[in-house]
């Protein structure tokens, strides 16, 4: 942003302003774009979730406010903000009013490094994905200090649930990534989106490919075991069906929301959509090419010549809109899978939740990890670092050679435990039904 | 110093899914559950001193208000009991009308009833709407009929209020005609989904001796292994004319009611295939015309029990030889289901609590009357 403003401000208006008033302007943009646009996420969310859910239930969904109902989030922020704020007397009332605040504020942090299209990132980090991850796990101290500050049973079984959940599902989550990490030797989440050009294969594992935005990770199957790993995990991340289970509305009414109201609960609601949007986002980023797509990258080199590397206002403008675009497009195909989701399953029990997510989730992405370094050693290792199988090899055999291997790896470990889960499950289901027998005769 | 202390929550009576104003107050080790004492009575209404106060046929419509979801089963269960108590016979005809209308509230209150427990695992509410799809079409039939859709107050003492009108039975065979389809799907609903396997198969198991011990009637009793069914073991009515059998489950957990209702949905499609096929040889009319509403019966007593869509529902009246029962009682299936309701949960879960009350399928208006 700064460059962008130093650019625009000093280069093209010549008005010499000085580096402190260019900084303090690019910051407060950022602040504003990245507040602005979380809360209208979230608006447009709850519209979008209501609509596909009402579909599925052969309903209508809202329909009265503005056409096709689509002012219905603004009312529902109206009713939000203008209902009784309502606080336990025996709450602690600093804490109480203090945990919204820390679920929210990660949030929103998280939008800083999210990249909307080529060059449209707020904060360009180069820890960009470990600090999307540090922050999101904040929240979880917000939800505890929720359940436990409510001094309402409901709320402290749910933020128990909730903390449980979130500090198990992170390290499926991010063992998934580190796989990702390992491959790209970055993590910026910039260098991640730029690894992912190509046609089917990334022409960074295989030079000479076309480039036309769909080198996606999802494909290969490192990327694929990734994916589903990191999809399922960000599920849990996000407490959407079938993980709600720490605001399951049918047991302990909603969890470490219920003694909450007014824009308070509202301020739940906005971080829980937002964190949401986030999830869809990153796996949009990090498996299927962020703003990556057919033409961006070509608009974006339309632009550039020899007299101006930075590229042509126009073209970055138009492969802006076009990424943006892909970018959308994706983030909001992944939230209709988490609808989709929520309108056909029922919910895990927390015990079943546990069980998957330490017997099937982290042992599948710990092999997936083995299998991307194997990639990583098989595409791009020579004898330098003692891989001599490959030497003379043609980069395209050596690309089949890592799409075989990580291929069986991953299938073979993936219907293994499968197989294993499956036993344990069935053995712990027996086990439990022998001893109610032996217990009731 | 750690400490550990076990949690006692009150789950009800205002909470989303005990059906209705029920508390449940559990002791719970983490999410374990130690013990869990049900109350009811919230929605006591004084429903049996009521009765006493009204003529027999005023009490009619107050049934309906018992089981909301089986008014035609009530219906029947309270007019066979004045029947018997003032000597009333029911021409054929009404028999098998009568028959028809409880099938198919059985019907409609096993299919909302997996909806609902389905609900209460956490799906949010499109199995719900599956389980409510057809009940609406069975609700237009009883609208056809009765002229109400939930509050029917059809029957009367001797037969049934007004005969069947005429675009009843092809509705109703366009009915049967996408029955087993609906079924049948319900049925993959459950069977196909491995998340539901999981929260069903092995919970809230209930012993049959421990069934027994309680006098639970119902899916729940079959669910456990013991066929016991009032339309078998003492027929009524016109059921030993028909052919159907008596699911049971093997384990007598969730899942194992869970097939058993949707079995029975399926006996009692054939059981209403088998009235049409006989309906236009019954003979008599919609009512028997030497009945009198406004009864006198003489001094005594009588117990009239059917296989209602959630158990043994059973009405005892006693006659003084006025005009109003001198007392009134009901043998609520729902509240007598309810009562194990602490052995088949101690041991489980918090959240596998609600999916036991679930799968019990009581009606708070029954319950507490």
């Amino acid at each position: 942003m700064y460059d962008m403003l130093a650019a625009l401000i000093n280069g093209t208006l010549g008005w010499g302003w000085p580096e402190w008033a260019l900084n303090l302007l690019s910051y407060i943009l950022v602040v504003t774009i990245v507040l602005v646009v979380a809360p209208l996420q979230m608006l447009f969310f709850t519209y979008y979730e209501r609509r596909v859910i009402a579909r599925m239930q052969d309903r209508v969904g809202p329909n009265r406010v503005g056409p096709e109902g689509i002012w219905q989030p603004i009312a529902d922020g109206v009713k939000m903000f203008t209902k009784e704020d309502i606080v336990p007397q025996a709450a602690d009332r600093i804490v109480h009013f203090l945990a919204p605040c820390v679920v929210v504020a990660p949030t929103v942090l998280m939008f800083a490094v999210v990249p909307w299209g080529p060059g449209m990132v707020p904060v360009d980090l180069p820890t960009g994905l470990l600090f999307f991850f540090a922050i999101s796990s904040i929240s979880a101290v917000g939800l505890m200090m929720a359940g436990w500050a409510s001094n309402n049973k409901f709320s402290l079984l749910g933020a128990m649930r909730a903390v449980a959940q979130m500090v198990s599902y992170e390290i499926p989550a991010v063992l998934s990534l580190i796989a990702i990490v390992i491959v790209v030797g970055s993590l910026s989440i910039n260098d991640i989106i730029a690894y992912q050009t190509g046609l089917i294969v990334s022409n960074r594992d295989l030079p000479g490919i076309p480039d036309l935005g769909l080198g996606w990770f999802v494909f290969t199957p490192v990327g694929f075991v990734a994916f589903i790993a990191f999809f399922i995990a960000a599920l849990a991340e996000g407490e959407r069906t079938p993980f709600d289970i720490p605001e399951a509305d049918s047991e302990i009414v909603a969890g470490y929301m219920t003694e909450y109201s007014g824009m308070k609960f509202g301020l739940f609601y906005l971080a829980q959509y937002v964190l949401n949007f986030l999830l869809c986002a990153i796996t949009a980023i990090i498996f299927f090419g962020g703003w990556q797509g057919p033409g961006v990258g070509w608009l974006y080199a339309q632009g550039i010549t020899p007299e101006n590397p930075n590229g042509n206002g126009l073209f970055n403008v138009l492969a802006g809109v076009l990424g943006v675009f892909y970018f959308l497009l994706k983030t909001y195909l992944f939230f209709f899978v988490m609808v989709w989701l929520r309108g056909a399953l029922p919910r895990l029990r927390i015990d079943q939740l546990m069980d998957f997510g330490w017997k099937f989730l982290i042992p599948l992405t710990l092999a997936n990890l083995f299998s991307a370094a194997l990639w990583v050693a098989f595409t791009r290792w020579g004898p330098a670092e003692g891989m001599l199988i490959t030497v003379g090899w043609s980069p395209v055999l050596r690309w089949l050679a890592a799409f075989v291997v990580t291929l069986a790896i991953n299938l073979g470990v993936y219907l293994w435990l499968t197989r294993v889960y499956a036993a344990s499950q069935a053995e712990r289901r027996r086990a439990e039904l022998e001893e109610l027998i032996a217990a009731g005769s | 110093m750690l400490q550990t202390q076990e949690l006692q929550v009150n789950i009800g009576p205002q909470h989303p899914s005990t059906h209705g104003v029920f508390r449940m107050l559990v002791t719970v080790d983490g999410e374990t559950v130690i013990d869990l004492k049900p109350v009811f009575g919230y929605l006591h209404r004084n429903h049996e001193q009521i009765a006493e106060a009204n003529s027999y046929l005023q009490n009619m419509p107050y049934t309906d208000r018992l089981d909301y979801f089986n008014s035609m089963a009530n219906n029947h269960a309270y007019a066979m009991a004045v029947e018997r108590l003032a000597g009333i016979e029911v021409p054929e005809r009404a028999e098998y009308i009568r028959v028809l209308m409880v099938e198919l509230t059985r019907i409609l209150n096993h299919a909302s009833a997996v909806g609902f427990m389905i609900n209460d695992m956490g799906a949010w509410q499109t199995p719900l709407a599956f389980g409510m799809r057809e009940r609406e079409k069975i609700l237009d039939l009883f609208e056809m009929a009765s002229g109400a859709r939930l509050m029917c107050n059809y029957f009367r003492f001797g037969g049934v209020v007004r005969d069947l009108p005429p675009e009843f039975i092809p509705n109703l065979r366009e009915l049967l005609r996408a029955l087993p389809a609906y079924i049948d799907e319900l049925e993959r609903l459950l069977r196909d989904n491995e998340i539901l396997l999981q929260r069903a198969i092995g919970i809230g198991i209930l012993p049959p001796e421990v069934a027994l011990s309680y006098g639970v009637s119902g899916p729940v009793l079959r669910g456990s292994g013991i066929p016991y069914d009032v339309r078998k073991a003492e027929p009524y009515s016109v059921y030993d004319r028909f052919d159907f059998d008596v699911p049971v489950g093997k384990v007598g957990d969730v899942y194992d009611r869970f097939l058993v209702r949707i079995e029975e949905m399926r006996q009692s499609k054939r059981i209403i295939e088998q009235v049409l096929e006989q309906l236009p040889d019954a003979k008599g009319g919609h009512i028997n015309p030497k009945a009198r509403q406004n009864v006198r019966p003489p001094v005594g007593d009588a117990y009239a029990r059917i296989e209602s869509p959630k158990g043994e529902l059973g009405f005892y009246l006693v006659s003084d030889g006025s005009t109003r029962p001198y007392r009134y009682k009901v043998r609520a299936p729902s509240f007598i289901n309810l009562t194990p309701l602490a052995d088949m949960c101690r041991g489980y879960k918090v959240a596998d609590i609600v999916v036991i009350l679930g799968s019990i399928d009581i009606v708070m208006g029954e319950v507490d009357r």
